[in-house]
């Protein structure tokens, strides 16, 4: 939903990020404001999965320019779990299990952080597992999963359910989605869309990170964004991303080959 | 352009090791004898401790074996040599014998023991916890002795011991860790200075947990400390171990050696949550800790549990064993033992299984960071009378970067037809991965340290009292600051 | 402590039975002349010399009596008075007779994709596995290379149909064998082979086998170890039992990446059976898979000591090892996983499952793991225990006696191992072997 009147919750400006001394991000912007669902489209490789790492603050990318404002606080300054005690969430691709660390505990620990950042009294074990099975139900996620360990033999799709889960109990203003759809068989994907759906209001923002089509038939994006080579090439509506889906990301490379012409002596001072 | 500060990569380098907490030295005038070891300086000990005849035997007889034996190197463990004529074998604080009341006590002492969280005057004692605190060589003071008399509980420093309870030390000292055991427990047999006596008589649940806490203060002073804890038939007992020592640029020896007695239906549980100072990262300086720890269960259904946080000393040797000799008697080992910088442990449990239906249990949990070396060393050994033993065991190793070494050496050893062995082992790290994911979700940095070891080391902490394990917990987060990321 | 001066302690040394025993030995051999081989021979020689016998003093032999070598006659392996008789090869097999006196390959046409491998190409190939398993110096491999042996030293460039099938026997023969094979598996190749060790008198069969696997390259590798009692009242003096036979074995193999090794050993009736599994995945990035079974009755001690080292990333393990204790038989495993800092995502599974079936039998386990990765999976296990009483009682309740349903587990627990032998191993009959029940010796 697009109301032009809307608070910004994320103003990214130009930026810019590397790995292991490997530019990555060569000047993205991006401006988010509550109550949009932004996607954002690419092929492996493009930039986009490592946009959501530097945004949740991910220590193996390094900021090398540009700036990102949070609802016009720093988000670069801060730790990643300031960042998600402030309503940042990032739903990963590829959720690692943590053995040993119950899964329960680890959802109330992370909800009570959340919690006592906005002022709200930290909830006990009980007032917490009621809330936990009320928000089991967006995500149709048996309660056994809270018994095991953090994601320790979930299934591809389990293991997006509880992000998913993760992401009811938090709350975020700002929920980046990467790659939420990878590994999800229909069922579980429309579960999981269905979750997304349920959270997305007029207060909150949603930026899906995909490779394809299929999650954004099931998730109405409001804005489409076309990244390749560590910049968005194109934004448009959701028709953008039906036109990709049509005509492929052949006219990416064109595009990118005349970018690549004109910018290269930024590049060449970039590197220099 | 600035870089923006990209969280954990920069910001736990700049936490680093937080300091030792526990490593200051209390100024206080110490008597100490001169350094070095002979009989004379045996003789010496003893008589200042004004011991019996049949103490001064058993002491000589210990020192004339030490003599002919050898200093073992089989564990995975390096050192300088230690040269033994140059420790000092006896130090106490100078205040004379040991006083009736805490008021007398010397006000540096008990404000050293507060400060270490050990508060002894009887207003900030701990409530449910009776205290002896060691220092250097001597006994300073016990809490709750009275109380636990009219139990019939004895509690007091060895020393002590040996005055008002001889035939009580007489007939149990040495008899689970003979004087020649191995060449530590020699060491220690001759000139072993202080250290706790623990007597549960017939059918007695010790009405409190019992704690040692054991201090070294002096840089040059080998601790020597001896502990015995006997419970009789029905009788049960929760004891408690600290320790730690400041921080010095040398190395000193601590050679400890506990001995547990159980006759028919008793328990001991005997927990030690261990600090010694470790060293710095470079690894100089720090204790090093060979002790010998063994419980025997000599009556039918009597039951011996170990439980150890190991997080200090610059090396560890110790393999706190259970003799079980009655039949159906059961013996447990629950381990956590946590190596960073250059530290090295070698650690882990015999089971000795003797009577039939004897049964064990082996739980170790090893952490290594840094550059540091962590080893689980154990024996199950199932003797041919031993029918029905049981034996399970597992061994988890969790390693913190690639410079750490975990290693494992289970030894298995079964005479007997109707016994099962169980053995399993696993490997873990902690990973940045796992670390980010967890403050991705709001869980400070500590915090996820803390629930990753927690998690990893719960079958261990379960075994804790209830505020040793909270205590641990943070212990193991507090050490491992700085090593993953 | 008072000096002994030297002159009086070497001599003292000397006297222990087992030097004597080596002494008498080196003094049988015939004269180091076998070229190229001749000065590695002759500096084994003086080596073992200066290493003392297998002692329980020796970590390495700590659980393990080595008690049985030096009852064995010390003279080269004396030649049988009359042929063995084995059973006929299988269709597709290759058999090569291993005595240390022929050459296995005389007068034979070797299948296209196999060659000898020629003696300037030998010379600096022959001992690089066991030394990069760090096993050059160890005492039965200097025996092994004392004794006047041959070399089998084959290459491999293709993925051979044929299955090469290396059999030794000595039947009653007494005395000591050393046998010494080298396989070269070049890249993209493929072989199996099926080692078979027989011996029924009071022998010492030593053997050395030593492959480099190149990249892709899979050898599959079957090991039979079917020693027997001597049957007594022969030569021995009345009331002496009679020495039983000795089997010192080691594989040494350096693989490349992408690698396949698999190692299926069954081994039973020596009076002592010392097995050296060693493996060295030189860059990571292979697969190794270790199956051991051994069986010990009456006095036998049996013992498997393996170590696997992964000296580059991504190297898999996957170990099994099997003991059955009977009678007042001894098993011993000691299997040694080591994950240097240079083996990051090493995934190492070993697993040691032994079955005490008498009061007097003992088994000895002891996995050894060091770890110096942090990313790596490294599990082991070990069980051991007699037969499990639900499981009896499960195939009692279905109308089976106890004994037998005791021999059906039995079974059970070896075949699993056994199934993986190359076909050919069937001949050999691996299950009665392995039980003491084969009716054809």
């Amino acid at each position: 939903m697009i109301r032009s009147d809307a608070p910004v919750l994320l103003e990214i400006r130009d930026l810019r990020a590397s790995v292991e001394e490997q530019p990555i991000l060569k000047g993205v912007s991006l401006t988010i404001r509550a109550g949009e669902i932004h996607a954002v489209m690419g092929r492996n490789g493009s930039g986009k999965s490592t946009l959501s790492k530097v945004l949740a603050g991910h220590p193996a990318y390094r900021v090398i320019g540009g700036s990102v404002l949070y609802r016009g606080e720093d988000l670069l300054a801060l730790e990643p779990e300031q960042r998600a005690r402030i309503g940042l969430f990032l739903g990963f691709q590829y959720p690692v299990e943590i053995p040993g660390v119950s899964n329960l505990e680890f959802l109330r620990v992370a909800t009570n952080a959340r919690r006592q950042q906005q002022g709200h009294d930290e909830l006990d074990t009980f007032a917490f597992e009621d809330l936990v099975h009320e928000r089991l139900k967006v995500v149709q996620m048996d309660p056994a999963f809270l018994e095991r360990s953090v994601n320790e033999g979930f299934s591809g799709g389990e293991k997006k359910r509880n992000e998913i889960l993760q992401m009811a109990l938090l709350e975020p203003l700002v929920a980046i989605l990467d790659e939420t759809d990878s590994g999800l068989d229909i069922d579980a994907l429309r579960i999981v869309a269905g979750g997304v759906n349920h959270l997305a209001s007029a207060d909150n923002a949603t930026l899906l990170i995909t490779h394809y089509q299929r999650l954004l038939d099931v998730i109405t994006p409001d804005y489409v964004h076309v990244m390749a080579a560590g910049r968005i090439l194109r934004t448009g509506g959701k028709e953008l991303a039906l036109e990709l889906e049509e005509s492929g990301y052949d006219w990416v490379d064109a595009e990118i080959e005349r970018l690549e012409a004109t910018l290269a002596p930024g590049i060449a001072l970039e590197v220099g | 352009m600035p870089a923006a500060p990209m969280t954990s990569a920069a910001t736990v380098g700049d936490l680093v090791s937080q300091p030792y907490r526990y490593g200051f030295v209390t100024d206080i005038e110490t008597e100490k004898i001169a350094k070095g070891l002979s009989e004379d300086v045996v003789r010496l000990i003893s008589s200042k401790k004004e011991e019996p005849a049949f103490l001064l035997d058993f002491r000589l007889r210990a020192y004339r074996q030490w003599l002919q034996m050898e200093e073992p190197d089989w564990a995975a463990i390096g050192h300088p040599p230690i040269d033994y004529q140059n420790i000092i074998y006896y130090a106490a604080p100078k205040q004379q014998a040991k006083k009736a009341s805490l008021d007398e006590v010397d006000p540096k002492l008990l404000e050293t023991f507060e400060k270490l969280g050990i508060p002894l005057s009887e207003q900030k004692r701990l409530s449910n916890v009776a205290v002896d605190a060691v220092f250097d060589s001597v006994s300073i003071a016990t809490t709750y002795k009275e109380k636990l008399a009219e139990h019939g509980v004895i509690f007091c420093s060895i020393s002590e011991a040996v005055k008002d309870h001889a035939e009580l030390i007489e007939r149990y000292l040495g008899t689970v860790v003979p004087s020649n055991d191995n060449y530590f427990a020699a060491l220690n047999s001759a000139v072993f200075s202080d250290g706790s006596f623990v007597f549960i008589p017939k059918g007695v649940a010790c009405p409190m947990d019992l704690s040692t806490y054991f201090r070294i203060n002096s840089g040059d002073t080998g601790q020597f400390e001896r502990t015995l804890i006997v419970a009789e038939a029905g009788a049960s007992v929760s004891y408690l171990e600290g320790c730690t020592a400041p921080m010095f640029d040398t190395n000193q020896l601590h050679a400890a050696v506990v001995e547990l007695v159980t006759l028919e239906d008793a328990s001991i549980k005997y927990s030690t949550v261990q600090n010694w100072y470790a060293g710095d990262e470079n690894g100089v300086g720090g204790i090093y800790n060979f002790v010998t720890k063994r419980g025997q269960c000599r009556g039918d259904r009597s039951h011996i549990s170990w439980t150890q946080v190991e997080t200090g000393s610059a090396i560890t040797w110790k393999y706190p064993s259970c003799v079980l000799q009655g039949a159906d008697s059961i013996g447990e080992f629950y381990s956590v033992a946590l190596t960073n910088n250059r530290q090295q442990a070698d650690t882990g449990t015999k089971m000795i299984h003797v009577g039939p239906r004897t049964r064990s249990t082996i739980v170790s949990k090893g952490i290594s960071a840094g550059h540091s070396s962590n080893s689980y060393r154990g024996l199950v050994q199932i003797g041919p009378k031993a029918v029905g033993a049981r034996n399970y065991s597992q061994c988890d190793s969790m390693l913190i970067g690639d410079q750490a070494a975990a290693n494992t050496y289970p030894y298995i050893r079964s005479q007997q037809p109707d016994a099962r062995i169980e053995h399993e082992a696993s490997t873990c790290r902690m990973s940045a991965d796992q670390l980010f994911y967890l403050q991705s979700r709001g869980i400070g940095f500590e915090e996820a340290v803390s629930m990753m070891v927690s998690g990893f080391c719960r079958d261990v902490f379960n075994q804790l009292p209830m505020e040793f394990a909270a205590e641990a917990d943070k212990l193991l987060a507090l050490k491992l600051e700085g090593s993953v990321g | 402590m008072v000096a002994i001066p030297v002159g009086e302690l070497r001599p003292q040394a000397r006297t222990s039975p087992g030097q004597h025993w080596l002494t008498d030995l080196l003094a049988s051999l015939p004269p180091s002349d076998i070229a190229p081989l001749a000065s590695r021979q002759r500096q084994a020689r003086e080596a073992l010399a200066a290493v003392p016998l297998p002692s329980r003093r020796q970590e390495t032999w700590r659980f393990t009596d080595a008690a049985a070598i030096p009852l064995i006659p010390a003279h080269p392996l004396e030649a049988p008075s009359a042929p063995i008789a084995l059973p006929a090869p299988q269709p597709g097999v290759l058999r090569l007779v291993l005595d240390g006196r022929r050459d296995p390959l005389a007068g034979l046409t070797l299948p296209a994709g196999l060659e000898r491998l020629a003696p300037a190409e030998l010379e600096p190939l022959l001992g690089g596995s066991l030394a990069a398993n760090g096993a050059a110096g160890t005492w039965p491999v200097l025996l092994n290379g004392a004794l006047a042996t041959p070399v089998l030293a084959l290459r491999v460039g293709l993925a051979l149909p044929t299955v090469l099938e290396l059999v030794s026997d000595t039947g009653a023969a007494t005395g000591v064998l050393g046998l010494r094979v080298l396989l070269v598996l070049e890249a993209g190749a493929s072989l199996e082979v099926l080692e078979v060790h027989r011996a029924r008198g009071a022998s010492l069969t030593s053997v050395v086998v030593e492959a480099r696997l190149g990249p892709n390259a899979r050898l599959r590798h079957g090991l039979l170890a079917q020693g027997q009692a001597p049957q007594p009242g022969s030569i021995e003096p009345a009331g002496s039992a009679p020495a039983a036979p000795v089997l010192l074995h080691h594989l040494a193999v350096v693989q490349d990446p992408a690698s396949e090794l698999e190692l299926i050993a069954a081994v039973s009736g020596f009076g002592l059976a010392r097995l050296e599994p060693l493996v060295v995945q030189s860059s990571g990035a292979a697969f190794t898979r270790l199956r051991g079974l051994q069986r010990v009755d009456g006095s036998q001690v049996a013992d498997t000591h393996s170590r696997v080292l992964f000296a580059g990333p991504d190297g898999r393990l996957d170990q099994v090892h099997k003991a059955l204790a009977d009678g007042a038989g001894r098993s011993v495993f000691n299997g040694a996983v080591i994950v240097p800092r240079e083996a990051q995502r090493t995934d190492a599974a070993q697993l040691s499952r032994s079955l005490l079936l008498s009061d007097r039998a003992r088994i000895d386990t002891k996995p050894e793991l060091e770890i110096v990765a942090d990313d790596v999976r490294c599990a082991h296990g070990a069980t051991v225990s007699r037969l499990q009483q639900d499981e009896l009682f499960y195939l009692q309740s279905r109308g089976i006696a106890a004994d037998q349903a005791a021999r059906l587990l039995l079974r059970g627990f070896c075949e699993e191992v056994l199934a993986d032998l190359p076909a050919p191993a069937s001949l050999w009959r691996p299950l009665q072997a392995l039980m003491g029940e084969d009716p054809l010796r």
